[in-house]
């Protein structure tokens, strides 16, 4: 049994609404009608059935789902790493061939390159050309500045923390001045006290660098404190349960009636 | 802390050195035949003889090392050479390495010193069937491990590179290449294992000069002390140049596993 879209909270509106699911170029990413199954047509698993979505411009849209509900899926298509087996996806009205279109991916794992310091894991972030060297050596010092590891420049991967290497990582795909940030649960496997840090972190940094975020999670309480908008989805096959704003001030704050409640409301969405 | 360790070296040294002494003390009573087991004192004085007049008399102990050193660094440095550009064209291409992988595993599991026989016809019994044994067992091994280490490479890597826009040949330079680096160095590590192993073989026919051919000599002369000199200098020459290969990985990979890098 599904919660229908009928089944407000106080503060969640039905936000599809207002974003606009049709075709807009005011979107930064428009979804339209994407399916991906794996193997043989029609004899693979689909992972995602016919999925639209809209996201706005600086808009921070969170995907939270039970695993198999094809979210990071979802997510790897918008970063043209995984083709659409059908639909498209557009960004900024330009539709997604591959990476390197405008998309900053930041993984589960840092996935830094082990062989570069974190000054040098941020300047490969600059694929731009026509920057020097030292050029980019200096912008990657005002990135790892920005996410406050200036300290720690000359460190390799396995030198730095949990923590510290999401931070990196952060910054690397910050590099590339992407029209659109994708995380996929990027403080998942970080300690409870550092997830909640580097969860300020990135909204001060969403604020002031102003980017379109898709981020993956499967922690409620996540979702809630970042984002504008929780997309829910449901798997076998993944598709989209609900769609909620939420729009409560930031910073929010756990204990907030309001956020305890649509906690409670996606929670009930994620266990029918 | 300190005083423990100590204590635990003079242990050790104490229990080296009492199984050495028992030796000695077991061929002096006789138990021991010396030309079996030939003691401590013997080795020393085998050692001397060695290392001044030679054995066969003229070749030193030196000589005998620097002709093997020689013969292993040729045939490994040709087989290391030849098998990173093959080992890195079969890696980068799936298909090809699919098709390949029957023959690598068989070459490889030949025993190369069953191939003695058939080189010598081929190439008589000089110095090059002996190199070319050499490069023959190097060879499959670190090609094995060049392949591996492309094909193992963590896909969390290449999807960061290519989340950059980064494929094909780029992608191949700037994230597989040194994203393998590590295992091809442990590959060349097991490669000079095997060159050592070899070596012994490779040398007992044709030659009276190489530490293989000092163990086979000294063997028809009952100098048993010789054959123990010759194994114990072929383990310190591996330990030797294996601890250079791995101080050298730690200079060109300061990243890699085996730097004991403080985590913070």
């Amino acid at each position: 049994m599904t919660v229908g879209r009928k089944g407000h909270s106080q503060t969640g509106e039905d936000a599809s609404a207002r974003a606009g699911v049709g075709p807009s170029s005011a979107n930064a990413i428009q979804i339209s009608n994407v399916t991906k199954s794996f193997g043989a047509p029609g004899h693979g698993p689909t992972v995602l059935q016919n999925i639209d979505l809209a996201v706005r411009e600086n808009e921070f849209v969170s995907l939270v789902g039970r695993s198999g509900c094809g979210k990071t899926t979802l997510l790897n298509i918008i970063a043209g790493l995984e083709r659409p087996t059908s639909g498209t996806v557009e960004i900024h009205g330009r539709e997604v061939r591959g990476p390197g279109q405008g998309q900053g991916v930041v993984f589960q794992q840092h996935a830094l390159f082990p062989w570069m310091t974190a000054r040098k894991n941020v300047a490969f972030g600059f694929r731009d050309k026509s920057l020097s060297k030292s050029d980019k050596e200096e912008r990657a010092r005002e990135l790892l500045q920005l996410v406050g590891l200036s300290a720690a420049a000359d460190k390799y991967p396995r030198e730095m923390s949990g923590g510290m290497q999401q931070r990196v990582a952060i910054a690397r795909a910050l590099a590339l001045d992407p029209e659109i940030l994708l995380m996929d649960e990027p403080f998942g496997a970080l300690d409870e006290l550092t997830r909640i840090e580097l969860q300020q972190e990135l909204l001060r940094i969403w604020e002031a660098r102003k980017k379109t975020v898709v981020f993956v999670t499967h922690s409620i309480n996540e979702a809630l404190v970042l984002s504008d908008r929780v997309i829910l989805l449901a798997p076998h096959p993944g598709r989209i349960e609900r769609d909620l704003a939420i729009d409560l001030p930031r910073p929010r704050l756990r204990t907030d009636p309001r956020f305890v409640a649509l906690h409670e409301e996606i929670w009930k969405g994620l266990s029918s | 802390m300190r005083g423990r360790l100590v204590l635990q070296y003079a242990m050790s040294a104490a229990v080296i050195i009492g199984a050495i002494g028992l030796w000695e003390l077991g061929v002096k009573t006789g138990y021991l035949k010396a030309y079996q087991f030939p003691p401590a004192s013997k080795i020393a004085e085998g050692f001397v003889e060695i290392a001044t007049t030679g054995f066969p008399t003229g070749i030193t102990i030196w000589s005998h090392v620097l002709t093997t050193v020689t013969r292993i660094l040729q045939g490994y440095l040709a087989a290391i050479a030849l098998a990173v550009p093959v080992g890195l064209v079969i890696g980068a291409f799936p298909l090809l390495n699919k098709a390949l992988e029957p023959l690598i595993v068989f070459c490889r599991s030949i025993a190369t010193l069953s191939l003695l026989p058939l080189v010598i016809v081929w190439f008589g019994a000089g110095e090059l069937t002996k190199v070319i044994l050499i490069a023959y067992g190097c060879f499959w091994v670190m090609l094995s491990n060049v392949i591996a280490a492309v094909v193992y490479v963590d896909p969390v890597l290449i999807r960061a590179g290519r989340s950059f826009g980064l494929k094909g040949v780029a992608l191949y330079r700037e994230i597989v290449l040194p994203a393998a680096l590590p295992r091809m160095f442990a590959g060349a590590r097991m490669a000079l294992g095997v060159g050592f192993m070899v070596i012994v073989g490779a040398e007992m026919i044709g030659t009276i000069e190489g530490l293989g051919a000092l163990i086979m000599e000294a063997r028809t002369f009952y100098r048993s002390e010789i054959t123990i000199i010759g194994m114990l200098v072929i383990g310190v020459l591996g330990f030797v140049i294996s601890t250079g290969l791995a101080a050298l990985e730690r200079m060109l990979l300061p990243w890699g596993s085996t730097l004991e890098g403080a985590r913070t």
